[in-house]
């Protein structure tokens, strides 16, 4: 052991040891009028410490002093970047990096370089030179995979080095510290990816570390939990199902697991309580969207230029699926998976509950239908509309869209025009109890799929009536009500547009103006679509539709900026208003034919 | 969106000027580190709002007095209010030394004077008409995402208890929090002062609490009117909100600063923010992808139309379970839609404030982004589309054989022509009824 000044070896040991504690402890305690005050206490003992291994420098073993320096040089670039002087931080933790460099592959080094390397990324992510920062994290990175290779034991923490032998850390310690160092890099390198736009390898980086923060049991269950859910989201939106139900499935299991251990601080009082049951909600949320998308996905590789299913399609996809089964077991073993630890078993058996591959027909549609109507309930538990309006309503309308794709996928036109009726009825009791001055938005966009769900089953009635031999006088009447219905609703939303003196706008706001005109527009061909037989009706819903079209041209004309928003709406209705007129006036020709 | 320049330059150089409607800041960035020198890099960051006013120098020519600052926005406030739009004035920026525990003498204070002012006048002008008004007042403040009640004794051990909801009917609210019905200028400004002086003697027993809490003083608007003679109300709400002064009393401030500088978040406590932010900005990007591929459908002349991609488009793809601070969700109903929403950003002009400076503008004009839009969908609009075009062939090809007969007719003899006519007609009898089918 080398002999130091005048206070021993213990002495020094000490006053490393109270540095750090002030360093991490202290510090936080700190006022904010004066909040680097156990920082600057914490330099003052470390710059005494590294006076008194200068003071012993000649005779002894120089590379264990080289180390000891380098620690030193660490614990204070670390104490310049934590009170925002960076270049000084930068120069201690450069000469850290120095002395270590020979030797920074054997186990009393390559902790510290790793953290050395670490605390450089930030430093030069604080001054916007995000590659510099990525070279270091890159190389530290390396260095770990390197030394694992090569070497492997539990290496020495950096703080060993100021510790007398009998207080040295077990090897299950030095390992834990040393894969938390490096799972740090992994975040910080996440972090870097984001920020160049290399988005899906910073998600693979954060994949990473949550499977390390489960591995080394580094993590809060919940907050785990939420996060494995948030990023089923990110893969959702890159279309990897496979990823998406994995994650989700991991966050499910490991919340249980919350629920079964409840911790002093979960179980403490109501408002914990009420936390808790969110997250799970929330969670439940992160599945329903899986469920919908994946109905989704699939509906758009199905649907042909009309949105129906296309029967060709539908084949071609179900034998490329046969062929293809074989490779996805491939595909599996190649992603980044939760599988190290003992909750593996849970997650396959989570993972199989519901299908992670596009469903092809009206069965495999309804198994994931039914897991996302599951779903739906779970999250309608805590978020309800007493309290919750807005969540609430965004989880009915994803319980409407998991029944409208499901109706995709139904080949009855009798039960898929009872789906979309289900819609109707979980929106319709919600949007007349709303009140639009405090949920405008909300209310316009219940408004809007209402329209459109009576257009759709108004569609599907006229389908129906068009088999038959001829239509009868209770299916048109059905038509002509879903019509007024759709019509009432696509009303509603125009009157939202109102300002407060009941005045529709003169102009329309740009983020309002399509919508606007879309309602419109489809108010004009839904009085086309009315059916009667007294020709005198039927010339005043021709009026009508007239009147809607020719508001879409007037009003591009007046303002032509509004083209570009509506150019196909405005053709066609340009062609409607030069055609409607001489079409009423045949009408009305054969009504008279005597004038 | 407006900022306003209002301190003096009291540290140094002053860094920023006023051009029209645009604020511009110059970096001349003093590096106050002990081993670093003058940084020679001098840049401008313009930062665009709907007014600027310049309260600096009183002799200026492009002065602008508190009195007239807040007579524009006070006017606006109060006209709106009248006609049962949902007003909301947020007030955010460094606050003078010295200021920091009041909310008197800041631009909240100021317009809350001006509007109750204005409300209780209009209120005695129409005193004796058919229109009557109704006005009460609640006045809250959170702090570290909890609400406490400032017209309300409570217990000072647990004072920040109060949860926020929302009603169907009446939209977000705090639950438990005092309503107070007041009939003249007077009782309000002692409702004022008895929440402030809370929040001072607050401050004494949490740590630094006022800089790092918002506060709302939420006026409660209602006219009772007649309407087609029976009777009816017009209910209005008026948010004025202090925010904190210190940004790190945003919940958001973390991620707003993730997107824009590219500092590393050290702790894997913010994990959660990492990945929602990737969860974010995928989503942002594949909601556009979608949005092209509706449009294509529907005609592909729409595919590069930018307005048509600002305005449809889906719902949400995605779920991301980041709850909206609590500030956000109380003022949910104020942004955007039929409301009004003013933000006021004071700043400082002079260069020892270049960081507060910068983050106040940023701030404010991130804020901009917050107004949400509409997004409704479109799926109906495809197939009528395609249906609509084969009923405009239809026609034209029917009005064309029309004109076709009538040309011809008019060479024939008037027994073939009744025969011919009759079969047109036929004919467009059927064409008529299939398109009823449709």
């Amino acid at each position: 052991m080398a002999a130091v000044g005048g206070c021993g070896w213990a002495g020094v040991c000490e006053k490393f040891r109270t540095a750090r504690t002030l360093s991490t402890v202290e510090s936080r305690k700190d006022p904010e009028t004066d909040p680097y005050r156990s920082k600057y206490s914490a330099r003052a003992l470390l710059q005494e410490v590294k006076q008194l291994l200068s003071a012993a420098e000649e005779g002894d073993e120089a590379r264990l002093l080289a180390v000891r320096r380098a620690v030193l040089e660490y614990e204070l670039g670390v104490n310049h970047t934590d009170t925002e002087e960076l270049s000084a931080g930068e120069e201690h933790l450069q000469r850290c990096m120095q002395l270590l460099e020979p030797h920074r592959l054997s186990p009393d080094c390559v902790s510290l370089y790793i953290q050395a390397q670490n605390n450089l990324g930030i430093l030069w992510s604080e001054r916007d030179k995000i590659k510099t920062a990525q070279t270091y994290l890159e190389s530290a990175e390396a260095l770990y995979n390197q030394y694992m290779k090569e070497d492997g034991n539990p290496p020495l923490d950096p703080s060993e080095h100021f510790m007398a032998e009998e207080e040295k850390l077990t090897d299950q310690e030095r390992s834990k510290r040393f894969e938390k160092a490096y799972t740090h890099t992994l975040y910080y390198l996440a972090q870097v990816y984001q920020h160049l736009e290399m988005i899906e390898k910073a998600a693979q980086y954060c994949h990473t570390t949550l499977k390390r923060q489960l591995e080394y049991c580094g993590y809060h269950p919940v907050e785990w939990a939420l996060n494995a859910a948030t990023l089923s989201q990110y893969y959702l939106s890159k279309q990897c199902f496979m990823e998406s139900r994995h994650c989700l499935a991991a966050a499910s299991v490991v919340f249980s697991q919350a629920g079964q251990v409840p911790s002093a601080e979960d179980n403490e009082t109501d408002q914990d309580q009420q936390d808790l049951r969110q997250r799970k909600a929330e969670i439940a949320r992160c599945w329903i969207k899986y469920c919908l998308n994946l109905l989704q996905s699939a509906q758009k590789l199905l649907e042909d230029n009309i949105g129906e299913l296309d029967p060709d399609r539908q084949l071609e996809l179900k034998a490329q699926r046969k062929k293809e089964e074989d490779e996805k077991e491939k595909g599996r073993k190649k992603a980044v998976l939760f599988g190290m630890s003992d909750i593996c078993d849970s997650v396959l058996a989570m993972e199989e509950k519901v299908s992670s591959v596009y469903p092809l027909d009206f069965q495999e549609a309804r198994e994931i239908f039914l897991v996302g109507q599951n779903y739906v309930q779970e999250a309608k538990e805590f978020f309800q509309v007493d309290g919750y309006v807005t969540d609430h309503i965004e989880i009915v309308q994803d319980h409407s869209a998991l029944f409208k794709v499901l109706a995709f996928f139904e080949e009855d036109y009798e039960r898929r025009c009872k789906m979309h009726k289900r819609r109707i009825d979980m929106l319709e009791p919600i949007c007349s109890e709303l009140n639009p001055q405090y949920y405008l938005l909300i209310s316009r966009q219940l408004q809007f799929e209402l329209a459109d769900t009576y257009y759709k089953m108004m569609d599907l009635k006229v389908a129906i009536g068009n088999r038959l031999e001829e239509l009868d006088s209770h299916t048109i009447k059905k038509i002509n009500s879903l019509a007024q219905f759709a019509i009432k609703y696509y009303e509603l939303f125009l009157d939202s547009l109102r300002n407060p003196d009941k005045v529709f706008p003169e102009v329309l706001k740009e983020d309002v103006l399509r919508p606007a005109m879309v309602a419109k527009f489809h108010i004009a061909r839904l009085y086309g679509k009315l059916i009667t037989s007294d020709s005198k009706k039927q010339l005043e819903n021709m009026q009508t539709s007239l009147e809607y079209y020719t508001f879409l041209v007037d009003y591009c004309e007046k303002y032509p900026d509004a083209v570009r928003a509506i150019e196909t709406e405005l053709e066609l209705s340009k062609e409607m208003v030069g055609l409607l007129p001489t079409k009423m006036e045949r009408l009305r020709a054969k009504l008279s034919p005597f004038i | 969106m407006c900022s306003l320049f209002r301190e003096s330059a009291e540290g140094g150089r002053v860094i920023v000027e006023v051009d029209g409607k645009v604020a511009k800041i110059r970096n001349i960035k003093v590096d106050s580190r002990l081993d670093s020198t003058w940084d020679s890099r001098e840049k401008t960051v313009a930062f665009s709002f709907d007014y600027c006013y310049w309260s600096v120098d009183p002799e200026d020519p492009k002065y602008a007095s508190q009195e007239m600052v807040f007579q524009d926005l006070g006017t606006s406030v109060l006209s709106g209010a009248f006609r049962g739009y949902n007003i909301c004035l947020f007030a955010y920026g460094q606050t003078g030394s010295g200021k920091t525990y009041t909310m008197m003498g800041t631009p909240v204070s100021y317009s809350i004077h001006f509007t109750l002012r204005g409300l209780f006048a209009r209120k005695d002008d129409y005193a004796d008409q058919t229109a009557s008004c109704r006005v009460k007042v609640s006045f809250l403040e959170i702090y570290n995402e909890r609400v406490r009640d400032l017209l309300k004794q409570s217990d000072q051990k647990k004072p920040y208890t109060l949860r926020v909801r929302e009603h169907p009917e009446t939209g977000p609210y705090v639950q438990g929090l005092t309503q107070h019905l007041v009939t003249d200028y007077k009782q309000v400004v002692e409702l004022l002062e008895e929440g402030i002086a809370k929040r001072i003697t607050a401050a004494t027993h949490i740590h630094n609490a006022s800089s790092r809490s918002h506060a709302i003083f939420t006026i409660h608007y209602t006219q009772a009117i007649l309407e087609n003679n029976l009777p009816s109300e017009i209910a209005s709400k008026i948010n004025l909100v202090d925010l904190a002064g210190s940004e790190r009393a945003d919940p958001s401030y973390c991620k707003d600063r993730i997107t824009e500088g590219a500092n590393i978040n050290k702790s894997l406590v913010t994990l959660g923010i990492v990945i929602s932010t990737l969860a974010q900005n995928s989503q942002m990007f594949s909601s556009c992808q979608s949005i092209n591929t509706i449009t294509s459908e529907g005609d592909s002349s729409h595919a590069d139309s930018p307005s048509t991609s600002s305005v449809s488009g889906t719902r949400r793809p995605a779920y991301i379970p980041y709850r909206d601070s609590i500030l956000t969700w109380l003022l949910k109903d104020s942004l955007g839609g039929n409301s009004k929403t003013i933000m006021i950003a004071t700043i400082s002009p002079a260069s020892s404030s270049y960081n507060e400076t910068m983050s106040t503008l940023r701030y404010a004009s991130n804020a901009k982004n917050i107004i949400n839009k509409p997004r409704v969908n479109e799926d109906a609009n495809v197939k009528l589309i395609r249906e609509l075009r084969e009923e405009i062939d239809r026609l034209k090809t029917m009005l064309m054989s029309f004109e076709l007969v009538r040309r011809n007719t008019s060479q024939l003899d008037d027994d073939r022509d009744g025969n011919l006519t009759e079969l047109v007609l036929q004919n467009e009898m059927k064409v008529c009824m299939s398109y009823l089918m449709l």
